[in-house]
């Protein structure tokens, strides 16, 4: 990390007669924070522009007739403050504006989700008069919006200014203003933010509450724990809060150099798949072709040996939402116990340019580009990424950066995004697949960041292609991945011919290296590189394995979904590790139910390459890693890897070198695709399996439609609004057609949502030909 | 309801005339209420269309203002300033007797949806208190009997005129020159002997104002 040392002009001023000096351009609310005078107020917030709304935060300046909103006003060189402490000028007008304030408000705190952690209960104690001199009718309200109780607002306009500042999504404003002032949606337009979740978290005072959380819990019965999102690879901290071994809430946690105070409604409200719908037993297919509940004893045996039995013609399909440690332990299972290198946690589709690009600039990397360094950058390159969708807390810390004017966005993308609209950005409207020559043609420089999303694997050169201008340009790179645990399974070795930490397998003095760790014989390990996901699936189908150990899989993210199917039905031997039943463990001869992130320790790497640990938030659960279950298969192979606990695997991990031989960077020509394609990627909100059992998260998912061009659409005699369909050889999906502001001769569907399932139904990736006409189905 | 091709791109001129195209909210939303009569949701789909705002952002201009209404509208908008200086002189006798002819109160329209009646804040014209506005139009130094003539003139569809010159011609008009599209009719000079009175006083005194620096 880098040091800022450029010199801070200082402002000396004194607050309750102490002297205190602070950086010119400080809040005069933040300067007495520094003596540890803590000012009452509702509106301010350190990360939203000062607006003085709530008037709870006066102060007497000297000098000043009236007492001054110390959360607008900056500090000046020999300023004279005089807060609550020192002034009864001040200490009187703050509680003549909390009396004020609670002129309307209710008390209702006993039936109130804030009550116990509300800063007007708290505020009004400290700063305000224990009774209430007023006796009139207060202000009701009807109540149609089912989580706002508008009678309990204080007007301070946190939220409406999270979503005009921070989010961009101004659907919430204050209406009606005067007496009857309040927080409202228009009638036709509802609060369908991404991080509505939000506003909830920072109102001060009850008045917005969660569908989901309402009336279930009393903030003193719960217990808070720190945790990290699993959702996507952004690396939000979290607070997640249990009451009895149960999930209740989770809340966005501070980290200011990560997601500031902030999440996305995703890693907020998903998360009822933690404690619904669980494996409970390991499962293991009798005679009569049935899964039948084992002990895990038997369940062990029977997988240690089909898995033994197997040997020579076994690979492993690792899925992307794994700690670094259990992806650790994968990778060292496939190559130390099962001496296979077919090993790949990519689910969705890949490119054996990819695992080159992965190998050589992302693997062992470290920390490269940071979210300070997005705030910084002058230039920032979006090349097939949609952080919203794709990453929400680069959205935001990128919608910050653009906001103070420093930063210009560039979108290489098929069309104009709601998300790259709220960030202003320069959108280079490209056909899916024509993104090589697209940011070929860019003029960059040193001052420029380049963020490089997971559809580019389905672009034939495009990764060499970033590679290549981020050399030559002195622009910075990044790989930004769509899941928790992509980063943390390239730095595990989860890829064909990768070890921990960007060693190479065909380096001999790294594998050297890695069966010394791994405390087994060198000729133990795989020699050659192997075969990548896609390899492994048609090997399958082909029938050309003998077993196959799948770890948290979903065959909806895969390429085409059947065939992944066939793989797995072709294959004679199946290990599933899996937190829920699902297509793949319907199929497998045993199944071993593993912890979710809640019930263990570990660690997500997140885009950054910032390692994010967490403890153990649930310890009710008896629920075991991936790692200890390998380690027991392990075991029961002859093969002793120890107790494999998280911190056995860290530790393991840690003592990978950096390589001293590094893969060679990618070098593939762009391919061009010749005809109509595909652009296509996940919506932040779809039809993901995380998400399940989320009604009220569910229904603010977006419309699921067709976006193309009006004059692609006009040569396929396409109207807009009228039902298109999509097809490819393997099948098609059917949608209303609408019309963006966006390259020719593409077509953009959302990856996994409603109707269109675009691996099930189309087995396509980005950048895939496909073919469109107008009505389809009936 | 559905707005004609020509709102649109009234609406969309609008937009043009500032450097900040947001600035055209206000003539905008009195632009959908000459359409309408109101300022309904699909008038604040218009405005937020046209803008590129969002329509809670128009929302909360449309529902601040009180010029703007959310309900129907009579053909006629009478308004009767009750401020102090008018009141006192004759207002607040007026309106009494206004809303009890129509048995219309304060932001409510007459039965035969002829006139909508409310009570006003200051329109700045003291000097010709007691003031009435007939869609917006101003009613000068009025009284009782001669607001009782222009309603029931207006009513039985009579041309009324302004004290300033201005036929009457109902709210809806009124409203699409609030919007910014002149009907080429001008009020009389703004300025009278009774609007200068006090200068010519202070003048006679020899009074001046203070030097503006401190």
């Amino acid at each position: 990390m880098t040091i800022d040392n450029t010199p801070v002009e200082l402002v000396t001023l004194t607050i309750d007669d102490i002297e205190v000096q602070v950086p010119k351009g400080t809040l005069i609310i933040r300067a007495a924070e520094q003596l540890g005078v803590q000012v009452p107020r509702f509106c301010d917030h350190p990360l939203l522009d000062p607006v003085a709304a709530c008037r709870a935060c006066l102060v007497e300046i000297e000098g000043q007739a009236k007492p001054q909103p110390s959360c607008a006003m900056t500090v000046a060189e020999g300023m004279k403050v005089r807060t609550q402490v020192s002034s009864v000028m001040a200490d009187e007008a703050q509680k003549g504006v909390m009396e004020f304030l609670l002129i309307n408000h209710p008390l209702d705190c006993p039936v109130c989700d804030k009550g116990g952690e509300c800063p007007l209960q708290n505020q009004a104690m400290t700063n305000g008069r224990g009774e209430s001199r007023f006796d009139g009718e207060k202000r009701e309200f009807e109540k149609p919006i089912n989580v706002s109780d508008r009678e309990r607002c204080v007007s301070c306009a946190r939220c409406t200014r999270f979503a005009d500042q921070v989010a961009g999504d101004p659907m919430i404003a204050l209406l009606e203003r005067g007496s009857q002032q309040q927080v409202g949606i228009s009638d036709d337009q509802p609060f369908d933010s991404y991080f509505s979740g939000n506003t909830i978290q920072i109102c001060p005072v009850g008045a917005l509450t969660s569908a989901k959380y309402r009336f279930r819990s009393r903030p003193f019965d719960l217990v808070s724990v720190p945790t990290t999102c699993e959702h996507c690879a952004s690396g939000c901290s979290l607070r997640t809060d249990i009451r009895r071994g149960n999930v209740m809430r989770r809340l966005a946690w501070d980290d200011p150099q990560v997601n500031e105070e902030w999440n996305c409604d995703k890693g907020r409200f998903a998360f009822p798949y933690v404690q619904e719908g669980r494996l409970n037993q390991p499962l293991v297919r009798g005679e009569d072709g049935l899964l039948h509940p084992a002990s895990w004893t038997e369940a062990i045996d029977v997988a240690a040996k089909g898995l033994a039995a197997a040997s020579g013609a076994t690979a492993v399909l690792a899925g992307g939402r794994h700690t670094v440690e259990d992806a650790y332990a994968i990778s060292k299972f496939a190559r130390a116990v099962l001496g296979t290198d077919d090993v790949d946690f990519r689910s969705r589709p890949h490119s054996t340019e990819e695992t080159q690009f992965l190998s050589s600039v992302v693997a062992g990397s470290g920390l490269g580009v940071t979210y300070a360094d997005l705030e910084k950058a002058a230039h920032v390159v979006l090349v097939a990424f949609e952080p919203e969708d794709e990453s929400p807390m680069i959205q935001l810390r990128l919608r910050k950066a653009v906001r103070r004017g420093r930063t210009k966005v560039t979108a290489i993308t098929s069309h104009v995004t709601s998300g790259n609209k709220k960030l202003n950005a320069t959108v280079i409207a490209t056909a899916a697949g024509h993104e090589v020559s697209a940011l070929s043609e860019l003029a960059l420089d040193a001052n420029t960041i380049i963020l490089v999303g997971e559809r580019a694997a389905s672009v034939t050169g495009l990764l060499t292609a970033a590679t290549k201008k981020a050399k030559e340009s002195g622009a910075k790179l990044a790989w930004v991945p769509r899941r928790a645990g992509d980063r943390g399974a390239v730095d595990a070795g989860l890829l064909p011919g990768l070890l921990p930490n960007g060693n190479s397998l065909t380096d001999s003095s790294a594998r050297e290296k890695a069966a010394d760790i791994w405390n087994v014989e060198n000729n133990t390990l795989p020699f050659a590189a192997g075969r990548d996901f896609g390899a492994i699936v048609h090997a399958a189908v082909n029938g050309e394995l003998k077993a196959l150990l799948i770890t948290s899989v979903d065959v909806e993210d895969t390429q085409h979904s059947a065939s992944t199917l066939q793989a797995i039905e072709n294959t004679p031997f199946v290990v599933s590790l899996e937190i829920r039943p699902s297509s793949i463990t319907e199929l497998a001869n045993v199944v071993l139910p593993v912890a979710v992130v809640t019930e263990k320790s570990g660690t997500f790497i997140d885009w950054e390459g910032r390692p994010r640990n967490f403890g153990q938030a649930i310890r009710e659960h008896n629920k075991l890693t991936d790692g200890r279950v390998l380690a027991m298969i392990a075991d029961a192979m002859d093969v002793l890897l120890g107790q494999q606990d998280v911190a056995q695997l860290r530790a393991e991990l840690a003592q990978f070198a950096a390589p001293t031989n590094r893969v060679d960077a990618p070098s593939h020509g762009a391919d061009v695709p010749n005809g109509l394609t595909l652009s296509t990627w996940n919506q932040l909100i779809d039809d993901g399996a995380l998400q399940e059992g989320e009604p009220f998260l569910a229904a603010t998912s977006r419309n699921v439609i067709a976006g193309l061009n009006s004059k692609t659409a006009a040569a396929h005699s396409i109207a807009e609004g009228d039902l298109i369909e999509i097809s490819t050889s393997l099948g098609s999906i059917t949608v209303e057609a609408i019309f963006v502001d966006g390259a020719e001769n593409t077509v953009w569907l959302p990856t996994n949502s409603g109707e269109s399932k675009v691996r099930t139904n189309l087995g396509a990736a980005h950048g895939n030909i496909v073919t469109i006409k107008r009505g389809g189905g009936q | 309801m559905t707005f004609t091709e020509t709102t649109w791109n009234e609406a969309k001129e609008l937009a043009g005339r500032y450097p900040h195209s947001r600035s055209a909210l206000l003539p905008m939303l009195h632009l959908v209420q000459s359409v309408e009569g109101l300022v309904s949701s699909d008038g604040i789909a218009l405005c937020a269309d046209v803008l590129d705002l969002a329509t809670a952002e128009v929302a909360a201009v449309a529902t601040f203002y009180t010029m703007y209404k959310r309900h129907n509208t009579g053909k006629h908008h009478v308004g009767v300033c009750t401020n102090t200086m008018c009141g006192l002189l004759g207002g607040d006798a007026i309106w009494n007797a206004i809303s009890s002819d129509l048995n219309t109160g304060h932001d409510e329209t007459s039965e035969d949806g002829k006139i909508t009646l409310e009570r006003i804040e200051c329109q700045a014209a003291c000097t010709h208190a007691p003031v009435v506005t007939l869609d917006w139009e101003f009613f000068d130094d009025a009284t009782v009997d001669g607001v009782r003539k222009a309603l029931s003139d207006l009513r039985e569809g009579k041309e009324v005129k302004s004290t300033r010159g201005p036929v009457i011609k109902g709210l809806q008009a009124s409203e699409r020159l609030l919007a910014g599209f002149d009907d080429d009719e001008f009020d009389a000079p703004a300025i009278d002997e009774k609007m200068l009175a006090g200068l010519h006083r202070a003048r006679e005194v020899g009074q001046t104002l203070p030097s503006s620096e401190v």
